[in-house]
């Protein structure tokens, strides 16, 4: 019984870190309809950016998050200026190759600053709490609990604020909203922000459980792919949903079946989805 | 109040506005006339930002709208209502009304006034304001439409087929809206196919045929003129 419980926790931490990470690329999808492939490596230069400011800086953990942030949401907005808005008027494989040549760059760039090495980094959460022999260290709380509060965060953002109704808008009318003045260059900086921040703290948040690498995307990024294109492009419970769905099939099936194993199961799952649901579970509006 | 001088706008090389000059005073309901394809959207979208003008100057108390951003023309005090709503669907209708005052989202109380006078005029709009916009009716929509608009204040209302997809009873009431909207002290630009309907409750007309207007005159001129007749009321 506790093995499985401690699977689910598992599965909790995984799916929080996936949907965090895949929230921020559906949001820039459905918004923009831009498949930004260096979304993993904003979230590479998030951890590295936490290193930085904790190893080298000394500042405390949450310094670092809020630190690795908010560098994140400007170096999106840079790419969103530089390289995506020139391009709005580009096709659609124009964009692909310019998140491609960002992905490369950024690595290229931290690989000059900090090597290829494993580096790790630790957090103050190294405790362990003991559940009456379900075991649960402190930095896996944290994961779930900064999940879930980012993500009700977000929700009150986009729904009860304003401009965070304008975001929705964008996605749901392009023209409806450029029609009652809402500006897209405005919701294009905002939304591209939004995805680098919540890039950025996923990171730091699983950085302290895992390594920090200059190719520590790689595999994140294409889960979260995975995992938007399983939710519905776009759609933002499918984010949370596909997430979820995901690191309870990798944690499950990791343990149950075997470890090796563990990462073929989220390309495994995708097929079986989609051969029922081709649209994806929450399909919307959304090209 | 609004003038066009000499406008041409083109889509790559096929042009679709050519030469336009035309002038809408202040507090009159000017409806502009024309088939499909003779370029009444593209006017508008070319007022609001949407696409520019390859020739000509467009002007809007004075000041050049021509190369502002959309966002800066619905500043400026010209709203349009498009062709096919655009709404936000998934959004509440109230939600929607309120984005419609996106520009003037700091006079928080003014919005709340302007919201409860879009539910006089829209009585049903308030019974539904919690609603998904996408689920209304057509005509309810199309009030939704209307109401997002005027809650931009506009000076200008621009009008791009309202009674498009609409039963007749609904058409005559939509009209009746418009004309009370025109009353109560906002000038509108009306583009119709329903030219009857539009006419009677219009002050001017213009008519459009492939991209050029070929005739201008007041009510009275258009509904007796021979051609109009024939061409947009089939009498
Ligand atoms: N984005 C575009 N690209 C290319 N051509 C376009 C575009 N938009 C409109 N056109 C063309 O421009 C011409 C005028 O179109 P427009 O939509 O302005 O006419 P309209 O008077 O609004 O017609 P309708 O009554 O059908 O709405 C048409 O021939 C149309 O095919
Ligand atoms: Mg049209």
């Amino acid at each position: 019984m506790n093995l499985f419980l401690q699977q689910i926790m598992n599965g909790l931490t995984l799916g929080s870190i996936y949907g965090l990470v895949a929230l921020g690329l559906t949001l820039v999808y459905g918004i923009l309809h831009i498949p930004n492939f260096a979304h993993g490596a904003l979230y590479m230069v998030g951890a590295f950016m936490s290193y930085f400011l904790m190893v080298d800086v000394g500042v405390h953990y949450w310094f670092a998050m809020a630190g690795s942030a908010a560098i994140v949401a400007v170096l999106a907005i840079i790419c969103e200026r530089l390289v995506f808005h020139p391009l709005r008027h580009s096709p659609p494989i124009h964009d692909k190759i310019a998140a491609i040549g960002i992905l490369l760059f950024l690595e290229a760039v931290v690989q000059m600053f900090w090597g290829a090495d494993f580096r790790r980094m630790s957090s103050p959460f190294t405790g362990i709490l003991n559940f009456d022999g379900l075991i649960i260290p402190e930095q896996r709380l944290l994961i779930i609990i900064g999940a879930l509060t980012l993500v009700a965060g977000l929700q009150i953002f986009l729904r009860k604020t304003m401009t965070g109704a304008t975001i929705i808008a964008m996605a749901q009318n392009r023209e409806g909203a450029f029609l009652v003045g809402i500006d897209a260059n405005r919701v294009a900086m905002m939304t591209f922000g939004i995805s680098g921040a919540l890039a950025a703290i996923a990171a730091t948040l699983y950085a302290p459980i895992n390594l920090v690498y200059p190719a520590m995307g790689h595999l994140v990024i294409m889960k979260a792919f995975v995992i938007i294109i399983l939710g519905g492009m776009g759609s933002i419970p499918g984010a949370i949903v596909g997430g979820m769905i995901i690191g309870f099939a990798e944690a499950f099936g990791g343990f149950y079946i075997s470890t090796a194993y563990k990462d073929i199961i989220a390309f495994g799952l995708l097929v079986v989805i989609l051969s029922i649901r081709p649209q994806g579970l929450f399909a919307k509006g959304a090209h | 109040m609004l003038q066009l001088k000499h406008i041409d706008v083109s889509y790559g090389s096929f042009k679709a506005l050519n030469n336009i000059s035309m002038t809408v005073n202040s507090g009159e309901l000017v409806v502009l006339l024309g088939a499909n394809g003779a370029g009444k959207t593209s006017l508008f979208n070319m007022i609001s930002g949407l696409v520019r003008p390859t020739a000509g100057e467009c002007e809007f108390e004075g000041r050049r709208l021509d190369g502002l951003k959309p966002s800066a023309v619905v500043a400026a005090g010209v709203v349009q209502c498009a062709e096919g709503r655009k709404l936000f669907p998934q959004m509440s209708v109230a939600q929607n009304l309120m984005l419609g005052a996106y520009v003037h989202r700091r006079d928080k109380q003014g919005n709340r006034r302007h919201l409860q006078e879009m539910y006089e005029l829209f009585p049903i709009l308030e019974e539904k304001k919690d609603q998904p916009a996408g689920s209304l009716s057509g005509g309810q929509q199309q009030m939704v439409a209307i109401g997002r608009a005027m809650m931009g204040r506009p000076r200008l209302l621009m009008l791009d087929e309202p009674s498009l997809g609409l039963a007749p009873l609904v058409v005559r009431q939509m009209f009746a809206t418009i004309s009370q909207i025109n009353r109560l002290g906002t000038t509108v630009l009306l583009a119709e196919q329903n030219a009857f309907a539009a006419l009677k409750i219009a002050h001017r007309a213009y008519v459009m045929e492939n991209g050029q207007l070929v005739m201008e005159g007041d009510r009275e001129t258009m509904l007796g003129n021979e051609e109009v007749r024939k061409a947009y009321i089939g009498a």
